[in-house]
């Protein structure tokens, strides 16, 4: 295990190295003189662009901005954004609660109903409830997210008024953002649980467990979606990232502040230094995210052996 | 790196988010615009960590690979910015010269702007009015904002040395008089002895001193303000009460800026001690104060209990009604207009063509359509640019556009037909017309040799070409593009679409490398002309015509200095007529500022930057 760990450990290195460069490499290959862009829409001087130009380093060769890029990452220091002057990292730090609160409720939603859909509908194999709970999560998947928020809003906010239609603040405001994420989610985990649960069901030692007289639950709950679950954590992984980006769609649609916001008013508000920011930071924390999925294989599959 | 030069534009507030921002039609195209900027977003993100990834080896990668499609799909959303901009391009110097033309109010729906639906009951005072707008600002320093939507927020905050009411007429406010030089180089103003800030500093001349040094001081990162004071020199303030303002040369637009957001009065004290928290916290006299102010969400204004006069807007004497208003940022569309019909707001901003019918069929909402003042879109004509050199084949690539169509469709209840250089409630002359003769455009192209009767004319070997250079906000050209195209391809063009990202659309420009670049511009003032048209101004901003004509250039300068309105709006008029003899531009579309308010607000104004105003504003419940 720690010898895997070490392994696994090391292999994120290349990809943080090609994160990285495909950050730094953003502001170089965009059309256009970037700072420019970036102060396109403020009455500048040519000192004040020579002056972000110096700031933001520009003026010197590629490999040394690069390495300067990366160092003060590493240090957590990435830069100031070019609009509220504040640190990325602190803009990052003020706009991340939410977007947490809203992604893992939005999982938490997903795996609930997922799981649920894609258990009963493996059990009831080729039952009108799998049919029903299978067109369900296609529905789910074919949906875009910003048009189930807009649907969800119609339905909640303007006909039931049971729900805001925007704006952050508490548990009312996250209900519908939350429901957005969560169901597109939930039809893949829904449709993943299912067909892995069917290829366990057929396994030998279900009809052993059986055999032995224990319980339908039991067998269903214990032998079998236990070692289902090892592509639906695969690919909750995917979907925690996944759903970070789906944040980005999901805030602007209600209106709520986090991470997706700062990210979209960043770009259109060309605030480089703040972009490569959050960008780096969402890659970061996939890979991160991945890697713990990973060593979550072992706990759930002894079977598993790293090395 | 090239450095534009602001000094002759003329765009206080609006100016970047103006022209930047070719096609970007108002409210509407850029609704339609964002809701396709999102489709793509979305797709990309869903693509990517796709489905059945229950491979590790897959995994593996996916830290990686997740990122890219993000990463480029932000960069594909850059050339969007311009439509958040041009779309809500809601905020502009709506000034005309003072005593020229009336306000032509086009509002379709909403009858009189300034006229609340409120019933007949007295207003009373209290409760909360809470506004849908359709972005943040960037910043609510009035003097640091390139972008309308902060003036939104700050024309009940912060207050200007005068006002300049729907009528286009200058009223005073933190002014008490003022009177130009004969030469129209000085400007004396006699200030209120009555304004203190809500700091407690009091309001003085050395005060407007501060407040015009700070806007032009090179370590200070302004907006369109500076635009504003073009060939400022000083204030000088005679006495305690008195400030004389001076420029380099003749100025006349000068009082219709200094009646603008952009110039509004602040507290010098605060500056100094918030520093970079200015942006947020904002102190100045106004009716409202700004209490708090939340990053992606809200930035909510209360009263000013001390307020102890009489607004320009109203007639009521001392604090406004309404407690509080909290400007909520709503950028989707779809979700904005839906806040209005649940009433989690009572007003919106930008309200998208497709939902407009809606809202306006229902009793329970009043839409205001109140038109831009500046220049409308328009499909600037480069004139030294073959084919598009010859007078004959410009006129009749406008005589070729179907204005109308335009109107119908892309711009359904958010603009009318242009007619000339400046929209219609800027200057609106009756003689000018903008036909759509596709016959004639025929008949012209012939005359100048452009032959073919079928398909792509042909002039000595050489195909018709025209090239219509329109900024692509990352869902490709905006759909008056390619109506556009449509109607030269008619006459015989072969008319090619640029769609491109914001930056090199203006090097194209900048240099002259395309016959139709597609932009708007909002300007206080005719003066707007002379950031478009004036010769100086090739290869800065933005005289995409390309134009070099001693004769405009002699009238437009003639106009900054001219002081007498009357004499002033004839230079214009004939600068128009000009223009539209050489064709150096195709007017195409006025648009509209919109916004739909619940029949439960009452007392509702605008100021003459099509700005509302909410010291009358009352809630009855």
């Amino acid at each position: 295990m720690g010898k895997y760990l070490t392994q696994r450990l090391l292999s994120t290195i290349p990809v943080l190295i090609g994160v990285t460069i495909a950050v730094f490499s953003m502001l170089h290959l965009v059309p256009g003189d970037p700072i420019q862009m970036m102060l396109g829409e403020f009455q500048t001087s040519p000192e004040q662009m020579a002056q972000l130009q110096s700031q933001l380093h520009l003026d010197e060769p590629l490999p040394q901005q690069y390495g300067r890029f990366v160092t003060g990452a590493m240090q957590g220091d990435l830069g100031y954004s070019i609009r509220s002057k504040r640190p990325v990292m602190d803009e990052i730090k003020d706009n991340l609660p939410s977007t947490i609160i809203l992604t893992l409720s939005g999982l938490a939603i997903a795996l609930t109903i997922g799981l649920t859909l894609g258990v009963i509908a493996a059990v009831k194999q080729n039952t009108w409830v799998d049919l029903t709970s299978m067109v369900v999560a296609m529905l789910g998947v074919s949906m875009p997210s910003f048009w189930l928020g807009l649907l969800l809003i119609f339905a909640f906010s303007l006909k039931l008024e049971w729900f805001p239609a925007t704006g952050g603040g508490d548990l009312r405001h996250l209900v519908l953002p939350a429901m957005t994420l969560g169901l597109g989610a939930s039809a893949i985990i829904a449709r993943l649980t299912r067909s892995t649960m069917l290829e366990v069901l057929n396994q030998e030692y279900i009809t052993t467990a059986r055999a032995k007289g224990l319980r339908g639950s039991v067998v269903v709950l214990r032998h079998a979606l236990r070692n289902a679950l090892i592509p639906t954590v695969t690919i909750l992984g995917l979907q925690f990232g996944q759903l970070l980006a789906g944040a980005v769609v999901v805030e602007t649609v209600f209106g709520r502040p986090g991470i997706g916001r700062l990210i979209v008013s960043a770009i259109l508000e060309k605030d480089f230094p703040l972009v490569q920011g959050i960008v780096l930071f969402i890659a970061i924390s996939y890979v991160v995210i991945n890697l713990l999925v990973d060593l979550l294989y072992a706990v759930l599959d002894p079977r598993i052996r790293f090395g | 790196m090239r450095h534009r030069d602001w000094s002759d534009d003329d765009t206080p507030e609006e100016t970047r988010r103006t022209h930047p921002n070719p096609k970007m039609s108002g409210t509407n195209s850029r609704a339609v615009r964002r809701g396709r900027v999102q489709d793509m977003d979305i797709d990309t993100f869903e693509r990517l960590p796709g489905l059945g990834l229950s491979r590790r080896s897959f995994m593996r990668l996916a830290g990686l690979a997740a990122t890219l499609p993000i990463a480029s799909s932000l960069l594909a959303a850059c050339g969007s910015d311009d439509e958040e901009d041009g779309g809500s391009g809601t905020g502009s110097q709506t000034t005309a010269a003072a005593g020229t033309e009336p306000a032509g109010s086009t509002e379709a729906a909403g009858g009189d702007e300034t006229e609340g639906t409120g019933g007949a009951e007295d207003p009373q005072p209290g409760g909360e009015l809470v506004v849908g707008l359709d972005s943040e600002p960037p910043t609510l320093d009035p003097h640091a904002s390139p972008s309308a939507v902060t003036f939104m927020v700050t024309s009940s905050v912060a207050e200007s040395l005068l006002y300049l009411d729907t009528e286009r007429e200058l009223l005073p406010w933190l002014a008490e008089s003022w009177e130009s030089s004969d030469d129209g180089t000085t400007y004396t103003f006699s200030l209120r002895q009555d304004v203190t800030f809500h700091d407690g500093e009091p309001f003085t001349a050395e005060t407007v001193k501060g407040n015009f040094d700070r806007i032009v001081d090179p370590n200070f990162t302004a907006g369109g303000a500076l635009a504003a004071l073009a060939g400022y020199t000083g204030t000088e303030a005679t006495d305690e009460y008195t400030a004389v303002v001076s420029f380099e040369n003749a100025y006349a637009p000068f009082l219709n800026y200094a009646a603008g957001g952009t110039l509004g009065m602040v507290s010098l004290k605060a500056v100094e001690e918030m520093g970079d928290t200015f942006g947020t916290q904002i102190v100045a006299s106004g009716p409202f104060k700004v209490e708090s102010y939340t990053a992606k969400d809200n930035v909510t204004i209360i009263r000013n209990e001390e307020y102890n006069r009489t607004a320009p807007w109203g007639t009521r004497e001392g604090p406004p009604l309404l407690e509080k208003v909290t400007f909520k940022f709503i950028p989707e569309a779809g979700s904005r207009v839906t806040t209005v019909e649940t009433g989690e707001t009572q007003m919106v901003q930008s309200i998208p063509s497709q939902d407009l019918p809606r809202i306006e069929e229902s009793d329970n909402y009043t839409v205001s359509k109140t038109p831009w003042v500046g220049v409308p879109r328009i499909l600037m004509l480069n004139t030294q640019l073959a084919p598009t050199d010859d007078v004959n084949v410009r006129r009749a690539v406008s005589l070729a556009i179907d204005r109308q169509a335009l109107v119908d469709t892309v711009f359904a209840g958010l603009g009318e037909v242009a007619i000339g250089m400046l929209t219609k409630v800027m200057l609106d002359d009756p003689s000018l017309s903008m036909p759509y003769d596709p016959d004639q455009a025929r008949t012209l192209l012939e005359e100048a040799g452009w032959t073919g009767d079928d398909g792509v004319r042909e002039k000595d070997g050489e195909q018709l070409t025209f090239i219509l250079n329109v900024v692509d906000p990352g869902s490709g050209a905006p759909p008056e593009a390619q109506l556009i195209q449509a109607n030269l391809i008619d006459v015989g063009f072969d008319c090619q679409i640029k769609a491109q990202a914001r930056a090199p659309w203006y090097e194209d420009n900048y240099n002259c490398l395309t016959h139709g670049p597609l932009m708007f511009l909002r300007s206080g003032d005719y003066d707007g002309l002379y950031s478009m048209f004036h010769s100086s101004l090739i290869g800065k901003n933005f005289n995409f015509a390309c134009l070099n004509d001693p004769d405009i250039d002699g009238l437009l300068e003639q106009g900054r200095q001219e002081t007498d309105a009357n004499a002033r709006r004839e230079i214009y008029l004939e600068i128009e007529q000009k223009l539209a003899d050489i064709a150096a531009a195709a007017p195409l579309v006025d648009e509209y500022a919109v916004w739909a308010y619940r029949n439960e607000v009452s007392g509702l104004a605008f100021n003459g930057f099509t700005y509302p105003v909410f010291g009358d504003v009352a809630m009855q419940s």
